[in-house]
């Protein structure tokens, strides 16, 4: 058992790749905002590395043990201490009952922190996921965030694997202006987007909008030209079209403002699409700061992106760690 | 590689002309592993809707490796697919052979069930949501009279009043052609263009309405899953749609009830009173909901149907028109 003595500002259980197979009755994926990050903790511990952990956003979240397990901290430095002494990120560290770890404020680039616990978290699959998905009060524990109280069931812990970190020159590093490689998306030019439109997108420092979360991440305003005057029968906007299917991590574009489609997000709507974040540059967008980073969009090839999944799938494997 | 007319840019993969028997479909890449398959021009067209949940049954039933799900919706399909596995170009090729396969157009049979839902109009949940409204985001939204959008989306389309738009919306089985945005959100339309109600949406859009509500904006009518934000003007209030906690037997499998293909209409009008009986017996799963789980949709029939029906429905158009110019849009 994991009992939460603290959920901090928002602490969800979540899986990898959460559920996935829902796009067509209105369900987004869910899943870590950074599935890199959440995936290395898995590994360290020796879970599977899509096994069910927390995602802890924004930092102040506590968590106590009941028996003997592994655990690993992996993303933005929030300070972690296992009964008050600190410890390093990216690596696994052993824990007994009546432990603590607790994670304090954000220090430094990145936002959101993940904890995997050996055996995993043993919440109810729901729709093939354990993944918290809040819009359907659905996954996780009882579809929401955690608080002080939860009692979190946790797997049976199997080969266990201690005193391990990742190769510290494998370690991501974190910043406040991204660079974040993303593929033309349906809408793109020449028939919506004027090509300046789109050379504008692929040069300016976006800064995220502190009104970002797992549903949308929002970007600034922008007077864009569109290739049409109206969106015809779809409404009185060049931005409308008739609704269709969105991709996870379109770059949504409603009226002037553009919206980062993240892991919770709408599955469908009548706004056009101008870009998709490429699969393997999600994990970034799960550590930028609302209201203070800045990012820009480097355009990508659909070979180019899936050299980039290649890459990450590489890096998420045991020859990436080493003992300690 | 498809037959395409040269018109090919970024992010148009491939444009195949429309021929005997079959609308223009163009192949549109959306990211690293989406690609979006459109019918036909931007104009709302239902019937582009059976070509393609003919198309997604044959893409399912196919079992194409490196396919991953699709999602329908009126005019498109948006393929999920594992770009590392499945080349784009294969992917049309693929695409491209099943749809020369469906059986013609005329003779398409699609599964489609009939549900009915029980319906409150111009129920307490949606007029205190509204209330709310005129108090602290609009005080002169023209969209609402009385308290309600009702009698606005009468004098809108050319009703003598609320109750003729309450006939109105019982009068044709409604065509979901989507599910999405929110869980199970389905996106309806009406199948007897006699009674196709056309409203302008909110503005500035509404941040409350309550679970179950009843609302069209455009062409469309929605059903709210949950309470959340929305635009379409309400009429009403049905019975749970979805229910994560699956309290009845009709969310024992999946918590969302509807599907695309699946056709609804509303029945029959209860008071508030009947309406909460109504929904307390969903939760304590006693109340069955009314779901033909087999029943089929012939398009050729309702081909028929459309051109039998099409003077009358011509007619309604012209004066929705002329009540529209001389109605106030929010």
């Amino acid at each position: 058992m994991l009992e939460v003595k603290s959920g901090g500002i928002e602490t969800t259980v979540q899986d990898y790749p959460g559920r996935v197979g829902l796009l067509d009755q209105g369900i987004f994926p869910a899943g870590p905002m950074d599935d890199l990050a959440f995936r290395m903790a898995n590994l360290l511990v020796g879970n599977d590395p899509g096994a069910a952990g927390l995602e802890v956003t924004a930092g102040g979240a506590e968590f106590a043990f009941t028996d003997n397990r592994v655990v690993a901290v992996c993303g933005a430095d929030m300070q972690p201490r296992i009964n008050g002494e600190p410890i390093e990120l990216w690596r696994s560290y052993e824990v007994k009952a009546g432990d603590t770890l607790t994670l304090g404020w954000l220090n430094g680039p990145g936002f959101r922190s993940y904890v995997a616990v050996s055996g995993g978290i043993d919440v109810p699959v729901v729709l093939g996921s354990r993944a918290t998905y809040a819009p359907g009060e659905i996954g996780g524990y009882e579809g929401r965030a955690l608080k002080e109280g939860d009692q979190l069931p946790l797997g049976n812990t199997g080969n266990a694997t201690p005193g391990r970190r990742v190769k510290p020159s494998l370690v991501p590093t974190y910043t406040s202006e991204w660079v974040v490689e993303a593929v033309r998306g349906p809408q793109a030019d020449p028939d919506y987007f004027t090509t300046e439109d789109m050379e504008f997108f692929f040069s300016h420092a976006w800064t995220l909008d502190r009104n970002s979360n797992r549903t949308g991440y929002r970007l600034d305003i922008h007077q864009w030209q569109w290739a049409r005057k109206t969106g015809g029968v779809a409404g009185g906007h060049p931005s409308n079209i008739l609704d269709n299917g969105y991709p996870v991590g379109a770059v949504n574009v409603a009226g002037d403002q553009p919206i980062i489609l993240t892991v919770d997000g709408p599955t469908l709507g009548g706004f056009v699409c101008c870009a998709v974040v490429a699969m393997g540059a999600m994990w970034k967008l799960g550590q930028m700061v609302p209201g203070w980073d800045k990012l820009r969009f480097k355009e990508v090839d659909i070979a180019q992106a899936a050299e980039l999944v290649q890459q990450m799938n590489q890096l998420i494997s045991e020859e990436s760690l080493e003992g300690v | 590689m498809a037959q395409h007319d040269g018109q090919t840019s970024g992010v148009i993969l491939a444009t195949v002309p429309a021929r005997e028997g079959r609308p223009k479909i163009v192949y549109r890449q959306a990211g690293d592993r989406f690609m979006l398959v459109e019918f036909g021009d931007m104009e709302f067209d239902l019937t582009m809707s059976f070509r393609v949940l003919g198309l997604n049954q044959a893409l399912k039933d196919h079992g194409l490796d490196g396919l991953i799900e699709t999602v329908p919706a009126i005019r498109s399909i948006l393929i999920h697919y594992d770009s590392t596995r499945l080349k784009p170009d294969r992917l049309i090729q693929a695409v491209e052979d099943l749809y020369e396969q469906l059986p013609p157009f005329e003779t398409l049979t699609i599964p489609s069930r009939r549900i009915s839902l029980p319906i409150a109009f111009n129920d307490r949940w949606t007029r205190a949501d509204i209330a709310r409204y005129v108090e602290h985001i609009r005080k002169d939204a023209p969209n609402i009279i009385n308290g309600n959008n009702l009698e606005y989306g009468a004098m809108y389309n050319g009703l003598r009043d609320a109750e003729e738009l309450m006939e109105y919306v019982m009068a044709t089985e409604w065509w979901s052609a989507a599910i999405g945005f929110f869980p199970g959100l389905p996106f309806l339309y009406p199948l007897d263009r006699r009674y196709a109600i056309v409203l302008p949406k909110y503005n500035p859009t509404r941040p409350w309405t309550p679970e179950g509500a009843v609302g069209i904006a455009g062409p469309c009518l929605a059903i709210y899953p949950v309470a959340s934000a929305g635009g379409y003007q309400l009429f009403g209030r049905t019975i749970p749609i979805y229910d994560p906690k699956q309290r009845n037997a009709a969310f024992a499998e999946n918590p969302i009830l509807l599907r695309p293909g699946d056709r609804v209409t509303f029945g029959p009008r209860v008071s508030d009173e009947e309406l909460i009986e109504i929904r307390e017996a969903v939760y304590n799963g006693t109340y069955e909901y009314q779901i033909d789980h087999d029943a089929t949709f012939d398009v050729g029939e309702y081909l028929r149907f459309l051109e039998e029906t099409r003077e009358e429905a011509e007619a309604f158009r012209r004066r929705q028109e002329e009540a529209a110019q001389r109605t106030p849009v929010p």
